[in-house]
């Protein structure tokens, strides 16, 4: 299995990602694009450990997902807030900077 | 597996390669499904499958443990939260996918460059017999004879990649990111504790206070 199909699948999954971004408008979805996005590279590293043989890949991913559970914690309260205080989850309502 | 090896694309039938055709058509298939589907729950439903599949890529890599791994905290913990916000918020339909259709055209025609670009950079060099890859690329002994490493090839070492391997080199090489990953995970905590109180005036001091005076207390109770 030649590791170069890891990195196809990968930028696919990222480029999905990224196309989820940028046609969804909801916060939340946003959110969970940005999470194909972080996976996709994980599976980047994951491979490129594997082909070096060596430990910091997998090292790098774990780090990967740690910070991602940050991000997240602190991404979805920031969502909630947003939510009470505007009352929408639409985030091409570019109200925020007009009042 | 054989119609792809008379196809020429250089696939043999091994055990990972059924696992990575397997796994990786139902991480893309759930991908697409994530940005597709218009209901968030479904979407969010779709991303626990695209986390699911993707650890299984992770076992075909040999990397059990990040196996594991990804199933506790991003198929448990991560996909709890938004399942919870999600309900928390309530589920509405109406403003959901872009309704402009210029912006999806462009955004479509975005991605499909992305991914050809993607795709020509790694078809060539790290895709054929003689693509350039692998611990001899750092270090080519013989110039011709660069060749790729398979992962059949990384099968056959010696040292694992269970929690072991990479707690051997988590803890002594990275033990400064591992503490520094600690602070951040408590600072996270503590902020989303604080961004997420809603400062109501039924949550204030004073009115628990009013809520106290109007309970019987406890001196009348005694008498």
């Amino acid at each position: 299995m030649p590791i170069g199909y890891y990195f196809i699948l990968s930028g696919l999954l990222f480029s999905v990602g990224l196309l989820g971004v940028m046609i969804r408008r909801n916060a939340i979805v946003l959110f969970m694009c940005v999470e194909l996005m972080l996976n996709a590279v994980n599976v980047t590293l994951a491979a490129a450990a594997r082909m070096w043989m060596g430990p910091d890949g997998q090292v790098f991913v774990f780090f990967v997902i740690v910070v991602a559970a940050a991000e997240v914690v602190v991404g979805l309260a920031l969502i909630v807030n947003l939510y009470f205080r505007r009352g929408t989850l639409d985030i091409d309502i570019p109200s925020l900077l007009r009042r | 597996m054989t119609v792809l090896t008379q196809g020429g694309i250089g696939l043999t039938a091994t055990p990972e390669t059924v696992l990575f055709i397997v796994f990786g058509v139902l991480a893309l298939g759930s991908a697409l499904a994530v940005i597709m589907l218009r209901n968030v729950v479904h979407a969010a439903l779709m991303l626990v499958v695209n986390l699911l599949a993707i650890a299984g890529l992770f076992l075909g890599l040999q990397s059990a443990f990040l196996s594991i791994i990804q199933v506790l905290v991003y198929g448990g913990a991560i996909m709890v939260l938004f399942l919870f916000v999600i309900m928390l918020l309530g589920v509405n339909r109406d403003d959901l996918l872009v309704t402009d259709r210029s912006t999806r055209i462009l955004a479509f025609a975005g991605a499909a460059v992305l991914s050809a670009a993607i795709l020509f950079t790694f078809i060539g060099p790290y895709t054929s017999a003689a693509s350039i890859c692998g611990p001899e690329a750092a270090a080519p002994t013989a110039v011709t004879d660069v060749r790729c490493y398979g992962l059949e090839q990384a099968y056959d070492r010696t040292d694992g990649a269970g929690a072991a391997f990479l707690g051997g080199t988590l803890f002594t090489r990275y033990t400064y990111a591992f503490e520094l990953s600690a602070v951040l995970l408590t600072v996270a905590t503590i902020g989303a504790v604080l961004l997420a109180r809603r400062r109501d005036r039924d949550a204030s001091d004073d009115d628990i206070d009013d809520i106290a005076e109007t309970l019987p207390s406890d001196d009348t109770q005694e008498v």
